[in-house]
């Protein structure tokens, strides 16, 4: 009898133990890794920016809140509140994809030259004028 | 009532880039900040969209809700998929007037600033003491205002009710360049 109960009270502890690792596990759940995670979508910086222009309110479903590449040739290299950022803008084109680097990237971003034709993998947050990427990779 | 609202800042922003004496940013800086017994709660968000007309004193904002960056993972999760409902109203928009704009100089001078912001596909009215001055070129305008969350028709689930506060604060600073 006793030895049932003990066996009870540990299992409880332990289903408790369990519980309290997983929900502090996914409260401090880290953000997605950009260089370890595959992109949901490979295009070019013209592309991305036309399906933002012609069907907003589809490619903010399809797009945002996702992993994307985008090929492009670099406009301006800024930094903004000690963060780089990249526009890519296509010839022709009023917009561009603004592309906010993680902070990690800084040092490579330097070396980067107007013209330059780069590839780069972030997460899309819609369109506002522009198209917006934040937390970018250089892919190599 | 939302198709309606587009159009107006649609022809708002037209209206501000093809004139004259127009300033305009699209890197401006909003964040909101939420304290509760529980835990601290701040986002920010770099990428605000801005456009002033320094004649009339008409200002329009935009900026995307997913641009908003929480420390914590989860936290960003929630406000975009339980909270805002971004997929659903992925933009927040504050279309007003600056008062007094004609008085501004290089120095911190305050102004008034009114309109309606509208945010999850509500709309309320603000009124708030804005910073404003002109450096060099660069019109700035900063400062910061309370949003009720329940104005917005935000609904918080009653398990992390104690988590979130009722009233959030919202600072904003926004560099505007002139808009060539």
């Amino acid at each position: 009898m006793l030895g049932r109960k003990v066996y009870l009270i540990l299992s409880f502890i332990f289903i408790g133990i369990i519980a309290i690792a997983l929900s502090f596990y996914l409260y401090n759940k880290p953000h997605v890794n950009i260089q370890k995670t595959d992109a949901d979508y490979h295009l070019s910086a013209q592309q991305l920016i036309r399906d933002y222009e012609d069907f907003e309110i589809e490619s903010n479903k399809k797009y945002s809140e996702r992993l994307i590449e985008v090929e492009g040739q670099i406009h301006e290299v800024s930094t903004l509140r000690g963060n780089m950022v990249i526009a890519l803008k296509p010839a022709n084109s009023p917009s561009s994809v603004i592309c906010h680097m993680l902070p990690e990237e800084s040092e490579k971003v330097l070396m980067l030259k107007k013209g330059q034709i780069i590839k780069i993998k972030g997460k899309c947050t819609g369109y506002l004028l522009d198209v917006i990427m934040v937390r970018c990779i250089l892919v190599q | 009532m939302k198709g309606f609202y587009f159009i107006i800042i649609n022809l708002l922003l037209l209206n501000c880039l093809t004139a004259q004496g127009k300033y305009l940013t699209k890197e401006g800086y909003v964040s909101f900040f939420s304290h509760s017994i529980v835990e601290d709660i701040k986002a920010d968000n770099n990428q605000v969209l801005s456009i002033v007309d320094t004649d009339t004193g008409e200002i329009a904002i935009q900026l995307l809700m997913r641009s908003f960056m929480f420390k914590k993972a989860l936290m960003q999760e929630h406000f975009n998929e339980n909270y805002v409902e971004s997929y659903k109203y992925p933009k927040a928009t504050f279309s007003g007037k600056i008062n007094n704009i004609a008085d501004v100089n290089d120095l911190n001078m305050e102004a008034e600033i009114v309109g309606k912001l509208s945010l999850h596909g509500r709309d309320k009215e603000i009124s708030t003491k804005v910073n404003i001055r002109m450096v060099k070129d660069e019109l700035i305008l900063s400062g910061e205002f309370t949003v009720e969350v329940a104005d917005f028709d935000i609904k918080i689930p009653a398990i992390v009710e104690n988590n979130i506060a009722k009233t959030i604060k919202v600072s904003f600073e926004l560099h505007h360049k002139p808009y060539k």
